[in-house]
């Protein structure tokens, strides 16, 4: 009996706020241009850096004959890298999927993968090739790992007893992949696709501010920086914005018509094949394999393109310019110096990112009207480009390390908020009743359910958040305060010291890897100790 | 050729790995199920049932000891398309219409479709889905899906014939006349069968045997010999003999 009513008011209560949060949506909304307005038109804001809406949409205009060449630009980066990129991602996820070998040789290729900030490699890039070639890579890079890893998911939680029925009558791998797997795995991998979208955007966008070419959207913010026009900047960032938004809606909306299903905006940051079988022996040649691998495929593709030496450094030739050359001892004093800058930043912007998110988090578990009127925005954000803003935000806050941790909180905030509030959503509601039951306080829930609950959620956004915090430090550092690592990659491009633009890329990806593993090693102790699974 | 298209089990164990623990799911299981007979095996839920089934299919592998489907090899018979099957729970594909799900077996054997559409269409019409032929399982209930399913099991066919409670989901009256076109289709094919079920008058009706199982360890404990005339009509559900039958399983099944 009190069941049946609590159940029929909590009915009632929900149907009434999600009239009442559309309207609420939009007046928020309206609300906010308003406030926007006025700032703008009295710039208020850091002496006229934020312009008014209107501002921004007049200067659109008049700028309206240079963004079709940009914006195409762009576009043809992100299309073919996101062509590429997804085609081989499913290859490779369909290859781990059936081969649990192949899955745990690829492991550090996958992790160097995900976790390389792209800005690092982007002067490589532009150094090594030509033309679209920097953006295609940088766009198909982004997609990559999202692909790769739903595919895997995909296929791997492929109905067992639809598998039986083909087995049954003989079929075997290709038929299993054929006639079932493939086919059951296509939502999850439209679900990447959705993701991959906005990623291929800003892979294109930040090979773009790598040099080479004269358009695309990214070059066109680096051309426009020293301008001193922030309404152009505004709609430059729009535009890069609505551009990933609608590659976004576009992926959506065709996953919502082949599947009738829309997933959460949750990233995959688990490499597959962790679960080791077989001999110690074994297990370590796997692993040792698997760590080699990335260093070799380096060094084979310099092999075949056949850049010159001087310009490609093979990993010996890394190691040779960082301890060997007469100049090593200056290099390393230089790479020191910069990374004492940058690290402390990664870190503590990266700490104050996921504890806000946390916060936040557990916060609209007690109060759910948090979560459900900023949890929009979150999503917005999480296929914002939000680290080719940049330069928006250096108006704003100006070039002192402020500017970094801002960045750098903004890109890892959201993507972990998104993360915890789905994981802390879908775990937590049988349990808390429990508690619930028993007249605990919101304290009380917290303490016994939500946070126990949301310990394997705050890994994987600890796990999604490393790479972020690092490129966004790095962008900051390059196109901001001119300090650490970012800096220190953007000059060595002027002096063309490709030892150095070489070092710093290898040496930011193994930091992000070995920060990524470090996340992973913890996460393992902690969670098998009390019986938990990573969240994906 | 009805000769060489029985199913022997000999000695067969299956062991399953737990936490710490180890489940011996079948203990020494020996069974030989003639040409063309028909089998109902009965028996407490986790006795290995569906792990014999599964087995015999070729989907599992037997810890020790031998199992024979028309003299070959389970995979070999599965690939040369002798066998059918039904499973516990339909295992249809969602995405998958009605007639596609049925011939499902046929793309796995590499069979020409059109060659079979006046077998599919007949099949549709026997379980009683004509007019869904273009519904996606979805869109079913329960016991529409398990009908797909024991047509999808009969298109091809098949020689041998594997049904894990393939009637679990169907309301009675439906479950009394799908037991009676089984036996039609079974009359007609003389296809070696297998029909795993919790139902003893299901069991006793359609079956020549009926081997009754015991759990922890999974074994055989009793085979009772169904006697009856064929064609069996309704009507002998509530014959005397029917029932003490029925007493005999239902003993066999308590332990005795
Ligand atoms: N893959 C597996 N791993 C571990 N144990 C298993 C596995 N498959 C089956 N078992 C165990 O083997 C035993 C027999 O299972 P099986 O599915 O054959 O039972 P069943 O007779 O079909 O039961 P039901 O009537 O409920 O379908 C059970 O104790 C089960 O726990
Ligand atoms: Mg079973």
């Amino acid at each position: 009996m009190a069941t049946e009513t609590a159940l029929g008011a909590s009915v009632g209560t929900t149907r009434e706020t999600s009239g009442f949060r559309h309207w609420s949506a939009l007046r928020n909304a309206a609300i906010l241009l308003v406030a926007w307005e006025v700032l703008g038109r009295f710039k208020l804001v850091a002496g006229g850096a934020l312009p008014a809406p209107t501002e921004v949409l007049i200067r659109f205009w008049s700028d309206r004959g240079d963004y079709p060449a940009h914006i195409l630009a762009t576009f043809q980066g992100a299309s073919l890298g996101f062509l590429i990129g997804n085609g081989l991602a499913i290859l490779a996820g369909i290859l781990f999927a059936v081969s649990p070998v192949a899955a745990r040789l690829g492991r550090g290729l996958n992790v160097a993968i995900f976790a390389l900030p792209p800005i690092a490699i982007s002067p490589i890039l532009v150094l090594t090739f030509s033309g679209m070639t920097p953006r295609v890579v940088l766009a198909a890079l982004g997609c990559y790992f999202v692909t790769m890893s739903a595919t895997v998911t995909g296929i791997s939680q492929t109905d067992r007893r639809m598998l039986d029925v083909v087995r049954a009558y003989g079929g075997g791998r290709l038929a299993l992949l054929r006639l079932v797997e493939i086919r059951a795995a296509l939502p999850a991998i439209l679900a990447g696709l959705r993701v991959a979208a906005p990623a291929a955007v800003l892979g294109s966008i930040l090979a773009e501010f790598g040099g080479g070419g004269r358009f695309g959207l990214g070059a066109y913010l680096i051309g426009s920086l020293g301008r001193a026009d922030p309404a152009r900047l505004w709609g430059i960032g729009l535009a890069a914005t609505a551009m990933a938004l609608i590659a976004y809606g576009i992926f959506a909306l065709i996953e919502a018509r082949l599947t009738r299903s829309t997933r959460a905006v949750t990233v995959a940051a688990t490499p597959p094949g962790i679960r080791s079988e077989g001999s110690w022996l074994s297990t370590i040649a796997i692993t040792l394999a698997s760590i080699t691998l990335p260093f070799l495929v380096w060094w084979l593709l310099l092999k075949v393109l056949g850049t010159p030496a001087m310009i490609a450094k093979t990993p010996a030739g890394v190691f040779d310019y960082l301890f060997l050359a007469p100049s090593a001892t200056s290099a390393q004093t230089r790479l020191l110096a910069a990374l004492g800058q940058t690290l402390p930043m990664t870190l503590i912007g990266m700490a104050a990112g996921l504890a806000f998110a946390f916060l936040l988090a557990l916060a609209s578990v007690v109060r759910p009207g948090i979560v459900r009127s900023f949890m929009p925005v979150a999503l917005v954000t999480q296929t914002m480009p939000l680290v080719a803003l940049t330069p928006l935000l250096v108006l704003l806050l100006g070039r002192g390390p402020s500017v970094i941790l801002w960045i750098t909180i903004s890109v890892t905030f959201f993507p972990a908020f998104v993360t915890l509030a789905q994981g802390l959503g879908m775990v937590s509601r049988g349990a808390l009743d429990v508690v619930r039951a028993y007249g605990a306080s919101p304290f009380t829930q917290l303490r016994l359910v939500s946070i126990p609950a949301s310990l394997p959620y705050l890994f994987a956004a600890m796990r999604l958040a490393v790479p972020r915090a690092l490129l966004g430090v790095m962008i900051a550092e390059w196109l901001a305060t001119g300090t650490g690592l970012g800096n220190l990659l953007n000059q060595s491009r002027g002096y063309l010291d490709y030892g150095m633009i070489w070092t710093v890329a290898v040496v930011s990806v193994l930091i992000s890897v070995l920060f990524y593993q470090i996340v992973i090693v913890i996460e393992r102790h902690v969670l098998r100790k009390r019986g938990m699974q990573p969240a994906v | 050729m009805t000769s060489t298209t029985g199913i022997t089990l000999e000695t067969v164990s299956r062991s399953f790995q737990g936490r710490g623990t180890v489940v011996q799911a079948l203990d020494n299981v020996s069974l030989n199920c003639p040409a063309g007979s028909f089998t109902a095996l009965i028996g407490p839920s986790g006795c290995g049932k569906s792990t014999m089934l599964r087995l015999a299919l070729g989907l599992d592998d037997a810890t020790s000891g031998d199992i024979g489907i028309a003299g070959m090899k389970p995979q070999q018979a599965a690939k040369a398309g002798l066998t059918g099957v039904a499973f516990q729970d339909a295992a249809l594909m969602p995405w998958r219409s009605v007639e596609d799900n049925i011939a499902l077996p046929l793309d796995v054997l590499g069979r020409k479709r059109a060659d079979f559409s006046a077998k599919i269409a007949e099949l549709i019409e026997l379980v009683g889905l004509k007019g869904f032929e273009k519904a996606l399982p979805g869109e079913l209930s329960g016991g529409m899906r398990q009908r797909v399913a024991i047509a999808r099991a009969l298109v091809t066919d098949p020689k041998v014939l594997f049904l894990d409670e393939p009637f679990g989901a169907l309301d009675q009256i439906l479950r009394r006349q799908m037991n009676l076109e089984l036996q039609r289709i079974w009359m007609e094919s003389r296809a070696t069968t297998l029909l795993v079920t919790h139902g003893i008058d299901e069991a006793v009706f359609l079956a020549d045997r009926v081997v009754v199982m015991q759990s922890r360890p999974g074994r055989i404990g009793k085979i009772v010999d169904i006697p009856l005339a064929r064609p069996r009509l309704p009507e002998v559900f509530t014959t005397p003999e029917f029932h003490a039958l029925e007493d005999q399983v239902a003993e066999a099944l308590d332990g005795h």
